[in-house]
């Protein structure tokens, strides 16, 4: 079975940045890993393989220190890696980022059996791009998976939608978005992550390669701008009480008292 | 397609209407008040979309509910709502009718299948907003959404491409009241359906729930590694009993093993929204806290001043969580 994971590296610092031109993440300069739930697909996509035998291609778009990301996934076990990278890509939405990864998969030969990403990422949660991909494809596609199991050429899999658990059975080739709880994911050790960065056999494909023009990709190819980013505005009441622990309880209990969480003392 | 009246269908404001059970159908409900307002602005209608059988009754509700028209496609393979088939068939009355504005629920189903539908019509789409708004300047859909893990609001707009196209948050807008002399119309414009024969759901059952009921209590109990051992973690479950609520725990409490991975509160865990959540010796990271903004009432004890938990927290104690739990559990007790 040639399977794809699509992986996405994403900031696991809390601190952010934004570039106010583009409106858009800068990457540059914050510590940066593997989606988590995009990880949680790798590890499917490995289970898979194990079951069924065949290859696991891991697909990457972003600049190009994403190659970590794909680094990583090399040494989780992982056969090949992609990067799509091209300066003209920065500034893609959901549209335009589906494109490029949709042209890169049409080009893979085999054409693979099936396609796995995470349903979400930490960082933009549209959850927008595998179904995209799926569309632009032609495939069927089943969001929010936590279980897979083969059947002949189809996949039987559980999702968990609206508050129901539906068993769906896909005809492959098929994209699937998984859900946390799929699949744990195994920690790596430091040899094998050292040995994949300094074997640096990561393909990259840009605009070029792909066939794309510049008004397909990026800023150009993308139907949606963000006008302005906003701060939430502080809701919270952000009181500070420090000293004992009589007093802190008294004041904890108080405030249980004024949310209608305990009856009030007699007297 | 028959010939009718386009005059009226042309240019609108959409909304996909989920009936499959009274939450879904309240987002409905929700999403054709605030239709109301964007089409007043823009000088147009409002529309609801209706696939699946017998629809009669969800066609009246929505007039009611302040929908101009209702355009239902009914056919025994729409019955089960499914990405494919409901994707050609709004994607056809689209090309047909050009809404200028077309919305659904951000339901699980709502977040599977728009992405698909705005793809099919080479057009825009954002996730889970939290707000819309017609600009007065400009005429163009505001979508505010959340961006980068809820840190930041994005105020987006879709240019040039129709329809503007957004999943909006359940329960942001209110739905309006029910008005008996409400009226509008039902069209049926013809359909071609076909069965979806690639993805075919076996079985559908409602959801078991794990970890206790974390996602719905309306108090939660949070524990981090400031509460030093699994014996202290422990008094977490008995302060949760007292209060009727349920015990969430942070990423390095369930690798220490005090805590079951079901009781996970995170990016990767749980995301919970309860009424009251008490958080002891977390110091806040933001793949924790980023699962519990949704919490009306936070309070918080750590050791630590500067702990980031103290950044969101309606009432911060600073103390040790291991002297205060037992206190606050002997205090409840005398009380109850």
């Amino acid at each position: 079975m040639n399977i794809v994971v699509c992986i996405k590296q994403v900031p696991c610092e809390p601190t952010i940045h934004i570039d106010l031109e583009r409106m858009t993440l800068i990457r540059e300069g914050t510590e940066s890993t593997i989606n988590p739930l995009d990880r949680v697909a790798l590890e499917a996509g490995l289970d898979l393989r194990g079951r069924a035998g065949g290859r696991v291609t891991v697909l990457g778009m972003g600049p190009p220190q994403s190659e970590e990301s794909l680094s990583e996934a090399l040494a989780a076990g992982a056969d090949r890696a992609i990067l799509l990278t091209d300066p003209a890509f920065a500034g893609s939405d959901t549209l335009a980022t589906s494109h490029v990864l949709a042209r890169a998969i049409s080009r893979l030969r085999p054409f693979p059996d099936l396609l796995l990403c995470g349903m979400k990422t930490i960082d933009s949660d549209t959850g927008h791009v595998g179904p995209q991909i799926a569309e632009e494809l032609g495939l069927p596609q089943v969001c929010g998976v936590n279980e897979i199991s083969l059947e002949g050429d189809s996949l039987v899999v559980e999702r968990l939608s609206d508050g129901f658990l539906d068993t769906v059975k896909v005809t492959l080739p098929a994209l699937i978005a998984v859900n946390r709880g799929l699949c744990p994911v195994r920690s790596l050790a430091l040899g094998s992550l050292e040995t994949a960065f300094s074997q640096g056999n990561i393909a990259r494909w840009g605009r070029e390669e792909l066939g794309l023009s510049e008004e397909e990709v990026g800023l150009k190819g993308s139907a949606t701008r963000v006008q302005r980013l906003l701060t939430p505005a502080p809701t919270r009441k952000g009181e500070f009480v420090s000293g004992s622990a009589r007093l802190l309880v008294d004041r904890l209990i108080g405030t249980l008292e004024v949310l209608g969480l305990l009856d009030e003392e007699d007297g | 397609m028959r010939k009718m009246d386009k005059s009226g269908l042309l240019h609108g404001v959409w909304v996909f209407g989920d009936y499959r059970n009274y939450f879904q159908n309240r987002v409905t409900l929700q999403l054709i008040a605030k239709s109301r307002e964007l089409a007043e602005t823009l000088g147009t209608r409002v529309t609801v979309l209706l696939l699946g059988e017998a629809l009669h009754r969800y066609a009246m509700e929505y007039i009611a509910h302040g929908a101009d028209i209702v355009m239902v496609a009914e056919h025994a393979d729409l019955r089960q709502y499914q990405v494919e088939s409901y994707t050609s068939v709004i994607a056809r009355w689209a090309e047909a009718f050009k809404p200028d504005i077309l919305l659904g629920g951000a339901t699980s189903f709502g977040r599977e299948f728009f992405p698909r539908l705005a793809k099919r019509l080479k057009t825009g789409l954002s996730a889970d907003c939290v707000n819309l708004a017609v600009d007065p300047d400009t005429g163009l859909l505001v979508q505010t959404a959340p961006a980068f893990g809820g840190n930041l609001l994005a105020e987006v707009v879709t240019l040039h491409r129709r329809p503007q196209m957004a999943t909006v948050h359940p329960g942001i807008f209110n739905e309006l009241p029910h008005n008996f002399d409400a009226v509008g119309r039902v069209v049926y414009p013809g359909i071609e359906v076909e069965a979806d024969m690639k993805v075919r759901v076996l079985r559908s059952r409602r959801q078991q729930a794990r970890g206790g009921n974390l996602e719905d209590a309306e108090i939660v109990i949070v524990g981090g590694r400031g509460m030093g051992s699994k014996e202290e973690f422990r008094l977490l479950f008995e302060l949760a009993e007292l209060l009727e609520g349920e015990v969430g725990a942070t990423r390095p409490v369930v690798l220490a093993g005090w805590a079951d991975e079901e009781r996970l509160l995170g990016q990767t865990g749980k995301t919970v929204k309860p009424r009251l959540l008490i958080s002891i010796g977390t110091s806040g990271a933001l793949q924790y806290t980023t699962a519990i903004r949704g919490a009306k009432t936070i309070i918080a004890v750590n050791r630590d001043p500067q702990a980031p938990i103290f950044k969101m927290t309606d009432l911060g104690l600073v103390g040790n969580g291991s002297a205060v739990l037992p206190l606050l559990l002997e205090t409840l007790r005398k009380r109850m």
